[in-house]
């Protein structure tokens, strides 16, 4: 069997495992509620984890590119980048995988496995560097957008080109 | 659910994870992202409010005056004797944690000090040490102050109660779910009361409630400006439609008053429901008579004030019946506004009120009497703007709409403080043709807040913004997969502000766009041109397939 296929024959507990270890990077008494089995908007943080676990770990059984996988993880490290984590600790999840893969691969594979962590890795930590400058542009743009673009408009202030400040974001 | 956590997990035993140990254990941590910026002296000395001084949250020294704990003793003193609500808040939670998860802060941040039980008990803790005969008695016996709960003031605490007070939108979503009807709302209200007494105001509150004090709206935007604003849509509208809409400035004698938040006015895209106000008001002047004025002196509905004290909303909303009686009005019509209605609803009558001198509003082209509004003489422009349509009172074309799909945010306040949840919806339906609801336990009485309201609008909190914001963007996100939902209604000025932020994080294809926009778009006003634009310039459906 090939690691694709390992992968796909136990995506069930790998999905629990990696799901199990990354809430428990919550305080404790979080991470039981955000474990619950409860619907999808009343624990949206709960339910996105483990969506986009499943979601990756899918990925992983199939040909995938960089992009696509990190645009699968970014549900998830969206949700970290504005919580009380540091930049290492809101990608750290990813590497609960390595553990849950030494019980799954024998020594041939572990090697190829840990590989695949690593590029999840990256491309979490691509998506969490894009999570921050989106916000850190959100908070140098969003009163000046509210509120001078409409003094702008009517032409009591002319100083200031939106259209440059915000060029950036479209990139 | 939520039961399965035990009243003793709940709060002695919170465990902060890796480190463990209980939540009194933990000392707070400030962190940057999750705070709004302290006050500036001036405003806090504009309003007479005490101990006015340049300081930093993140400094160890707070610059208290040397009786800051007595002043917080007889504070709280104060106010456990005068409101009711505060004192049975204070004794009766059982613990029994059906509130622990419904806050968005917590949902977002998943810190434990935002479960709405531990919010409360940051303060309930202090309550029990100083004023409760029970924590008296235990606290002589060993880990007597353990068992019941209770700790001494320090600074470590008060910096704890302000670092979690303000991160409370007072949206009282988990009142909603207590057995007993306890509201972390008003306890979060009386802290920063408390907070003011010793000049720990935050400046996105101090700056606005100044400014309103001084020129009479929360950008300290002045007459003269505020009118050009709205010349500026009267231009904008009459180059769309053709037809001028000019409204009358404070106009002795007109049937209405009409005041809606500065935001409408000034920020995008509260500029566009704006515009939908002076067309509809030129649409019932001109088909039945209807005389609305507006006010530069009453330019502000929202009142920053109700998020410092009980005293300083008392003053900024004053205003308001104050002008109604200088023009001699018959009732006040008030925007689409959130925290304005609240205090409205639940506060103007008794503070300022009876307004004796305004009569039951009615609607004198469908003969509807507000009986809601019988008391506080204002009815809110969607219950007007729905009986309007109800009565076939007004020519809407729907297709001008078209490109919408539309769903639909209850604002904390309308909805859980007034009960405002259909009227709403009615007009979006009658505007456009496409709408679908977010999940039922994300709306009307259950609504998840913006994560921006009660004054934490600013850009410096923006990450506690954002992880509050996510329970409202998670639903929001499913209506856009699912049904293709590309607009986000509301009627609140600081939602229009704030969930076109939370759009462009969470939800990037979302837009936002008050109720009374669409009113203005499919509102047929008498000799009007073809249209071919909408009010954001848009090319409307129709034209853009030619
Ligand atoms: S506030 Fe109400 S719901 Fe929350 S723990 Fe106390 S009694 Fe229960
Ligand atoms: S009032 Fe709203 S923000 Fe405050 S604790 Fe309750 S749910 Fe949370």
């Amino acid at each position: 069997m090939d690691l694709k296929q390992i992968v796909k024959k136990n995506k069930k507990k790998i999905v629990d495992q990696w799901f199990k270890a990354t809430i428990e990077t919550y305080p404790a008494n979080t991470a039981k509620i955000l474990g619950k089995d409860s619907n999808k908007f009343d624990n949206p943080v709960g339910s996105t984890t483990r969506e986009t676990i499943e979601d990756v770990v899918d990925l992983l059984c199939r040909e995938f590119t960089a992009e696509s996988l990190e645009t699968t993880i970014d549900p998830i490290v969206r949700i970290r980048a504005v919580q009380a984590f540091t930049a290492a600790e809101a990608v750290s999840f990813v590497f609960a995988l390595k553990r849950i893969g030494e019980e799954l691969f024998d020594a041939d594979r572990i090697r190829e496995f840990d590989r695949l962590v690593d590029s999840i890795a990256l491309a979490a930590f691509n998506r969490y560097s894009k999570c921050k400058e989106e916000i850190y542009l959100l908070k140098a743009t969003e009163s000046k957008r509210r509120i001078h673009r409409a003094f702008e408009r009517a032409g009591l202030v002319a100083e200031l080109n939106e259209e440059d400040l915000l060029g950036s974001k479209k990139s | 659910m939520s039961d399965e956590i035990k009243p003793d997990e709940l709060l002695d035993k919170i465990d902060y994870s890796t480190g463990g140990g209980s939540w009194m254990d933990t000392p707070v941590q400030i962190r940057p992202g999750m705070y709004c910026y302290a006050s500036n002296p001036k405003s806090v000395e504009t309003l007479g409010l005490p101990n006015a001084r340049a300081w930093n949250p993140l400094d160890d020294d707070w610059q208290l005056p040397d009786n800051w704990q007595e002043i917080i003793h007889q504070g709280l003193k104060e106010r456990l004797d005068r409101f009711r609500t505060f004192k049975v808040f204070m004794d009766i939670c059982v613990r029994c944690g059906a509130c622990a998860d419904k806050c968005h802060f917590f949902l977002g941040t998943g810190d434990p000090k935002n479960m709405p039980v531990l919010r409360a008990e940051l303060l309930r803790s202090v309550y029990r040490n100083d004023f409760t005969t029970a924590a008296k008695i235990l606290s002589k016996i060993p880990g007597g102050k353990k068992l019941s709960g209770s700790r001494p003031m320090t600074l470590e605490v008060l910096k704890e109660w302000w670092y979690y007070f303000f991160q409370c939108t007072e949206c009282r979503r988990c009142s909603v779910f207590c057995p007993y009807g306890i509201d972390t709302a008003e306890i979060t209200i009386m802290a920063r009361e408390i907070f003011n007494l010793l000049g720990l105001n935050i400046d996105w509150i101090a700056t606005p409630v100044s400014n309103c004090y001084q020129t009479g709206n929360h950008l300290g935007i002045q007459p003269h400006a505020f009118k050009d604003m709205l010349d500026f849509f009267v231009e904008d509208i009459e180059e769309i439609t053709g037809v001028n809409c000019a409204p009358q400035y404070q106009k002795k004698g007109a049937d209405i008053l009409f005041i809606t938040p500065s935001g409408d006015v000034f920020a995008d895209p509260g500029t566009y429901t704006c515009q939908g106000y002076l067309i509809l008001f030129k649409y019932l002047k001109e088909k039945y008579g209807l005389d609305v004025t507006w006010s530069t002196y009453a330019s502000e509905g929202g009142n920053f004030g109700f998020f410092t004290s009980h005293e300083t909303m008392k003053r900024l909303n004053a205003k308001m019946y104050a002008e109604a009686k200088r023009l001699g009005v018959k009732w006040i019509l008030g925007g689409e506004c959130g925290h304005m209605w609240r205090v409205i609803h639940q506060y103007m009558d008794t503070m300022n009120g009876p307004a004796d001198f305004l009569e039951v509003p009615k609607n004198p082209i469908t003969g509807t009497v507000f009986e809601n509004a019988k008391s506080t003489k204002m009815v809110h422009i969607t219950e007007f703007t729905a009986d309007l349509i109800k009565h076939g009172k007004l020519e809407l074309d729907k297709s001008r709409n078209a490109n919408r799909v539309m769903t639909f945010h209850d604002s904390c306040n309308p909805s859980r403080g007034m009960g405002l949840l259909d009227e709403p919806r009615y007009v979006i339906q009658n505007c456009c043709d496409n709408f679908f609801d977010m999940p039922e336990n994300t709306i009307r009485e259950q609504t998840f807040c913006c994560g921006s309201g009660a004054g934490l609008n600013a850009g410096e909190n923006i990450e506690l913004r954002m992880a509050g914001a996510l329970p409202r963007a998670t639903a929001l996100k499913y209506v856009h997969e699912k049904f293709g939902v590309n607009t986000l209604g509301t009627i609140c000025a600081i939602d229009r502000a704030a969930l076109t932020t939370l759009c462009e994080y969470w939800v990037p294809d979302v837009e936002v766009a008050g109720v009374h926009e669409l009113v203005g778009n499919a509102l047929i006003l008498p000799g009007e041109k073809e249209r071919e634009e909408d009010l954001r310039f848009e090319p409307l459906p129709d034209s853009e397939e030619e």
